[in-house]
């Protein structure tokens, strides 16, 4: 039994909680996740990329209930239970979808501040637990 | 530089047809479409052919499948897949084979089995180092459909959008799929149907979302000479155009899993389809308020709001008010998707772009039947695929 990861180095393990790895841009300041070879930015030519942590924390910019299983190689809970996937806008220019990490939609609000997890998305037959990014949402109000 | 004209156009019915191959049904759209160019499948000089995605390796190469049973005849075949933008891709090349003088006569042709549910994943076989981002999104548990619910949000954030107002897109065009015959979905749904139909990814529901289907369609596109010596019939191919997606569009594309932020946006949402459309305008040499009809892709309730914005026909915000005026039923002042649009036919994606230019079609011909938009002279579609491809066409007569 092992631990594995849906994208490898998707996810850092920084002393202040887990964040986002994706690639930037030292030309051009442009980012992109997740990681890639280059810079997504036709109009840069000097091309400098290097693997960076986006923030811990963004704004929640929208979401959505997902109320029917989607087929493999999505791993529905049995019973299936209606999950939220979470779309989060980083200061880096950048909006990034993931599930929400515990709960519903009840409580979300636009612009509320969003925390990166990492956290388990399934258990294979093997017995090996794949962990990827979640968010969860930490209030109105910077803590 | 010639024009292009349409001279032929045929339809297999769209629906489920488990016994049937979709040979088969790519064979009778083809031969309906030459039947009704009045020329035979020896004519042809070239063919552009949709090149499915579920359907195997036969299936990629589908219009080399497709000459095999109509008969070989060693003219230049071209499998062109762009996702569900394929149908308006496949005309594009064929009516830019017309207009550079390299060929007289060419068949646009699509077919497609749709697999049940969700459309899914093609895994990749190739051994590549990088997973596919495709394979990321589903292990997050995002289906097409989520896309499109996390976009529409954005819309009820911004405008103040109801579930009535998607709803009610549901109850238009169920009422135009209802007059016509070709139509997979005929039941006219009332708003308390559709408002009581399960919720699939908030807030769309299932009667918001389209269904998938088999289906086949074909147009034969020709020069003006070449249109001049057939017959009659003809309808002008006036704009035909391609685009894909440009750098800084915050729209979330199916199947990434990130895109710019709505803060740092250079370009508009929808950026392919917002290009396109304004292509195939400056190509007609037409504008929005010249448009007497639309076929536009109403994958969900939320396609129909945001295109008509996209596409040019109101401000933004304004197309929710559009509906709620009736501007956008057949005898309304825009009748969009006056077929049923994908929700009275599910998407047969190899081939819907091209049923929507055989329904433009017709409505020119003004054969439309119970459907018919009077007086229409300048038609329009507009079809979206994954990652950023869009075709937009116009219509004349």
């Amino acid at each position: 039994m092992s631990t594995q990861f849906v994208l490898n180095g998707a996810v850092s393990g920084a002393t202040d909680g887990p964040r986002l790895v994706g690639t930037t841009c030292t030309s051009c300041g442009t980012w992109s996740f997740p990681r890639t070879f280059t810079c997504i930015n036709p109009k840069c030519t000097d091309k400098h990329v290097e693997d960076a942590a986006l923030a811990r924390v963004g704004r929640l910019a929208s979401w959505t209930t997902v109320h029917v299983a989607p087929p493999p190689p999505f791993v529905a809970a049995n019973p299936f239970v209606p999950f939220v996937i979470v779309e989060v806008e980083f200061p880096e220019g950048l909006q990034i979808i993931g599930p929400l990490a515990t709960g519903d939609d009840s409580s979300l609000e636009v612009g509320a501040l969003m925390e990166t997890v990492l956290d388990t998305y399934y258990t294979t037959a093997e017995g090996n637990v794949v962990m990827g990014w979640k968010f969860r949402s930490i209030g109105s109000e910077s803590k | 530089m010639t024009q292009a004209k349409i001279i032929g156009v045929g339809l297999h019915a769209w629906g489920k047809f488990p016994q049937k191959s979709w040979l088969e049904m790519g064979a009778e759209a083809t031969h309906a479409a030459l039947h009704d160019a009045g020329i035979a499948w020896t004519d042809v000089e070239a063919v552009v052919c949709g090149s499915m995605q579920w359907a195997g390796s036969t299936g990629m190469r589908a219009g080399n499948t497709l000459a095999s049973v109509l008969g070989e005849t060693g003219i230049p075949i071209t499998n062109v897949n762009n996702a569900c933008a394929t149908g308006g891709s496949v005309l594009r090349a064929a009516k830019l084979m017309i207009t550079s003088g390299a060929y007289d006569v060419v068949l646009a042709v699509g077919m497609d089995k749709s697999p049940k549910g969700f459309l899914p994943s093609v895994p990749s076989l190739a051994e590549d180092p990088i997973p596919s981002i495709d394979m990321i999104r589903w292990q997050i548990g995002m289906p097409n459909p989520a896309y499109w619910a996390l976009e529409m949000r954005k819309r009820m954030l911004r405008y103040g959008s109801t579930a009535e107002h998607l709803a009610n897109v549901k109850v238009k065009n169920s009422r135009h799929g209802a007059l016509n015959p070709y139509a997979r979905y005929r039941k006219q749904f009332t708003l308390e149907e559709v408002l009581n139909s399960p919720m699939v990814c908030d807030p769309l529901r299932l009667l918001e979302i389209c269904a998938t289907s088999d289906g086949a369609a074909a147009v034969v596109v020709a020069s003006a000479s070449y249109a001049k010596r057939v017959g009659s019939g003809a309808v002008n191919l006036a704009a035909c155009s391609l685009a894909s997606g440009t750098f800084g569009d915050p729209t979330l594309r199916i199947p990434m899993v990130s895109t710019t932020s709505d803060a740092a946006a250079t370009a508009p949402i929808l950026s392919e389809s917002k290009r396109a459309a304004e292509m195939a305008y400056a190509e007609a040499g037409i504008s929005p308020n010249e448009i007497d009809l639309v076929e536009l892709p109403d994958n969900s309730s939320w396609h129909e709001l945001q295109y008509l914005e996209t596409m040019g026909f109101c401000a933004e915000g304004e197309a929710e008010r559009l509906l709620e005026q009736g501007d956008t039923m057949i005898g309304g002042r825009l009748p969009v998707c006056p077929s049923g649009g994908f929700s009275s036919f599910g998407e047969a994606t190899m081939a819907q772009g091209l049923l929507q230019v055989v329904e433009s079609t017709w409505q020119l011909r003004g054969v439309a039947g119970a459907r018919q938009v009077r007086g229409a002279r300048t038609a329009m579609t507009e079809v979206y695929g994954a990652q950023g491809n869009n075709s937009a066409c116009i219509l004349t007569v």
